[in-house]
């Protein structure tokens, strides 16, 4: 028995008892449903939920099913090749992994991008946070049953991830960020399209208004439900939207930040219920705040490099002849050998879920001695457990939905 | 039909007993029985995904028959459904499992035996309490979806039907009251009586609270949302229906479209005029498919309004559902009832 988890334990107690259940864990009142791993409404992952009628008692959520060992993999590879293996787990929200990972290796490194890589990694990395969001809202309506949700969610990120497609060629993994710059410059029409599509967002928040937020029913499935205070959010570690929900003003774009964020203007959405609600508040009011960066950055746009001269310097005539023409990096041989100096490294970014943080371990060679990374999913599954029981069973979707949870990120 | 009718009319030289067998089959297997039912469900199940589709800004059911839009999607599914295998879980009470869905469809279907349709041909059970008659029946179909998410022994299954029998004994009884209440205002239990008394004007105006409660209850009966609560996907896997497969989940599917088709042609009888305003007139053509025509339009307008609202609404959690039932639905229809009692002691509605 260590004291964090006397601590945890506590905490329990007091969110289980703050809720007067009223009813005991003995006798056989109590049935225990395996929500999963096949079940409609769970995703990868098993939840074991005990229920006494219909009220659920205890949750234990059952994480691991799409574990893939990612960063035992990067030991044998490469630091180039787990570019792409990092964006694999949180599929809808890559850039920002690849940012936190590349931004690793170049403080090991001691180089830094030109200052329009930066732009671009920022401009990438909101697109994909507004599909994610996206993604999360049209779940969470499907799981409320709210069908059109779910199609309207897919349909609107179908724009995002087009654009993303514009700038670097791939729907979802784009492995756009390499250590010292971007691999592509952003073409033409690409900022007239950029802006095209917001003002379509825009407009199309004020329908998601009026069907989704402020439909009777989604309110009265949402409000009141899973309610986490501001002092639980802190104890358990609780990262991005899900803590901003509760009331703690915490985002590490501006607590610690990384890329272009400290020369553009935002505002941090933060809510006070903590409730489902509010999560899903907050999740619209960062799409808007995303819009904004993203209108803020095309406009500071710099010219110039998009990879570091360092780096510039090994092109090959025919590298350089390709990088003038089109504005396309071809890779010189450094990649394939990149040997960061000895040393560990940390970079933290704040993905579409939350608070990623990347550590590295360098020995000398060519490939990490040790890549430790924490997901913001990982970080946050632990509330299944405190936030679930004392609500009734149809609760569990609807507060799953509203964490935006999803089991591929926490297992890596 | 109507030639052969006459034919053996001819033949059997006025045999009634036969004549009226010949209509009655008729009646219950052809028009507006089985094929019917079976063609409106199946056309309602396309409507649902079309306009769901039409608010989600996408194509919906486009596949089968592509040039009238997909409408032959529901009999393909049916088809389907028909010649899948059915797996019976080893664990399961089998005769329950097997029977209950037919015995739910057979008790949903039921009442249209009593439901008129049109002014001149008499349904194969004439009675003058069909109202009455036809209530009592159509409540026995829920009893069997409990016994199949009981026979099927999963977990998923059983807190299914638990829900079904909560949110049964919330809503059947304001149903049950307004549709009384409906019956104090014309006096009769008869449908033919009650069409003929909506010549002025329709039940829904006479007593739009009544309307409102049946149709919530009817929305809640029929599964529809912001009501589909026993087969919520995301929580209990398909509610009572989990373990079937093939024709069974087939039936168990059309079971809330037949149930719906027969509520609203109750409804529409009871709230909407029926056949009014055609008085039904001489021969088959003006007497029977006329206005038979007209009642099977103001039905599918209340299906298609049930349908439509699964593109607006989630579902309500059970607690939420049930305080709904027992203090706003059911207020509701003891309001029609006062409103109704109202009217004839007031002798605002007289029938000389």
């Amino acid at each position: 028995m260590v004291a964090g988890s006397i601590a945890i334990e506590e905490i329990s107690k007091e969110l289980i008892q703050s809720r007067d259940l009223g009813v005991t864990e003995e006798g056989e009142r109590l049935i225990e449903l395996q929500i999963g791993p096949t079940h409609p409404g769970s995703g990868h992952m098993r939840i074991r939920v005990w229920v006494d009628g219909d009220i659920i008692v205890r949750c234990d959520p059952d994480i691991g099913f799409v574990f893939r060992t990612i960063e035992k993999l990067s030991e044998n590879r490469i630091y180039m090749k787990t570019i792409p293996l990092v964006e694999r787990p949180s599929l809808l929200d890559t850039t920002p992994m690849t940012i936190g990972y590349v931004n690793a290796i170049e403080k090991l490194m001691g180089i830094e991008p030109p200052p329009r890589a930066k732009y671009l990694r920022t401009i990438l990395a909101e697109i994909t946070r507004i599909a994610s969001h996206l993604y999360g809202i049209g779940i969470l309506a499907i799981f409320l049953g709210h069908s059109t949700g779910f199609m309207w969610g897919f349909g609107d990120r179908e724009l995002f991830v087009e654009l993303a497609n514009q700038l670097s060629g791939a729907r979802i993994t784009y492995a756009y960020v390499i250590p010292g710059g971007v691999r592509r410059d952003m073409p033409q029409s690409f900022p007239d399209n950029v802006e095209k599509a917001l003002r379509y967002m825009e407009r199309r928040l004020k329908d998601w208004y009026k069907i989704f937020l402020n439909n009777p029913v989604i309110e009265d499935r949402l409000r009141e439900v899973g309610i986490l205070r501001k002092n639980d959010a802190v104890k358990l570690g609780i990262t991005g939207p899900n803590l901003r929900a509760s009331g703690v003003d915490f985002d590490v774009r501006v607590a610690d930040p990384y890329e272009a964020y400290d020369e553009l203007e935002f505002m941090v959405p933060v809510a006070e219920e903590g409730d489902a609600y509010a999560r899903t508040l907050v999740r619209f009011e960062e799409i808007k705040q995303s819009i904004n960066i993203i209108r803020d950055a095309l406009r500071k746009m710099p010219s110039g490099d998009i990879i570091h001269p360092q780096i510039a310097r090994m092109f090959n005539p025919l590298m350089k002849k390709i990088y003038e023409e089109t504005r396309r990096v071809k890779f010189p041989g450094i990649f394939a050998s990149l040997k960061p100096p000895k040393g560990e490294a940390t970079a933290r970014v704040e993905a579409g879920r939350g608070e990623a943080l990347f550590h590295i371990v360098s020995d000398g060679s060519p490939r990490p001695y040790r890549f430790r990374w924490t997901t913001p999913s990982y970080r946050n599954v632990i509330l299944f457990k405190y936030l679930i029981p004392g609500h009734r069973l149809a609760d569990l979707p609807a507060i799953y939905g509203s964490l935006d949870y999803f089991p591929p990120e926490a297992d890596r | 039909m109507l030639p052969l009718i006459m034919l053996l009319k001819e033949i059997l030289g006025y045999n009634d007993t036969i004549y009226r067998t010949v209509v009655g089959l008729g009646y219950m297997i052809v028009y507006p029985g089985l094929l019917l039912v079976v063609v409106i469900a199946a056309l309602m199940l396309w409507a649902e995904r079309k306009i769901a589709a039409l608010v989600q800004l996408r194509y919906g059911p486009l596949w089968v028959s592509r040039r009238i839009g997909g409408a032959l999607q529901g009999f393909a599914d049916l088809i389907r459904f028909s010649f899948q295998e059915v797996i019976i879980p080893r664990r399961s009470d089998v005769i329950p499992f097997l029977l209950s869905p037919g015995l739910a469809i057979l008790f949903s279907m039921l009442p249209i035996a009593f439901i008129p349709i049109s002014p001149s041909i008499h349904p194969p059970v004439y009675s003058d309490l069909a109202l009455l008659v036809v209530i009592a029946i159509i409540s026995l179909a829920p009893i069997f979806i409990v016994i199949m998410g009981w026979a099927s022994d999963n977990k998923f299954a059983f807190v299914g039907s638990l829900r079904e029998a909560l949110l049964i004994v919330s809503y059947e009884i304001p149903l049950i009251i307004s549709i009384i209440s409906m019956a104090v205002i014309y006096g009769s239990l008869d449908f033919y009586e009650i069409v003929e008394r909506q010549y002025m004007l329709p039940g829904m105006i006479l007593n739009p609270f009544a309307f409102i409660a049946s149709f919530i209850a009817v929305l809640r009966t029929t599964s529809r949302f912001p009501f589909e609560i026993s087969e919520a996907e995301t929580e209990v896997v398909a509610g009572p229906y989990t373990e079937y497969s093939g024709l069974m989940f087939g039936l168990s599917m059309g079971l809330a479209y037949i149930k719906l088709y027969v509520y609203t042609l109750i409804l529409s009888l009871v709230f909407l005029g029926g056949w009014l305003p055609l008085q039904g007139g001489e021969g088959f053509l003006l007497g029977f498919l006329a206005p038979s025509l007209v009642v099977i339009l103001k039905l599918s307008i209340l299906s298609l309004v049930a349908v439509f609202l699964r593109a607006i609404y989630g579902r309500y959690r059970l607690d939420q559902a049930i305080r709904l039932g027992w203090i706003y639905v059911f207020g509701l229809s003891i309001v029609s009832l006062i409103w109704s009692l109202a009217l004839v002691y007031g002798g605002w509605v007289r029938w000389g």
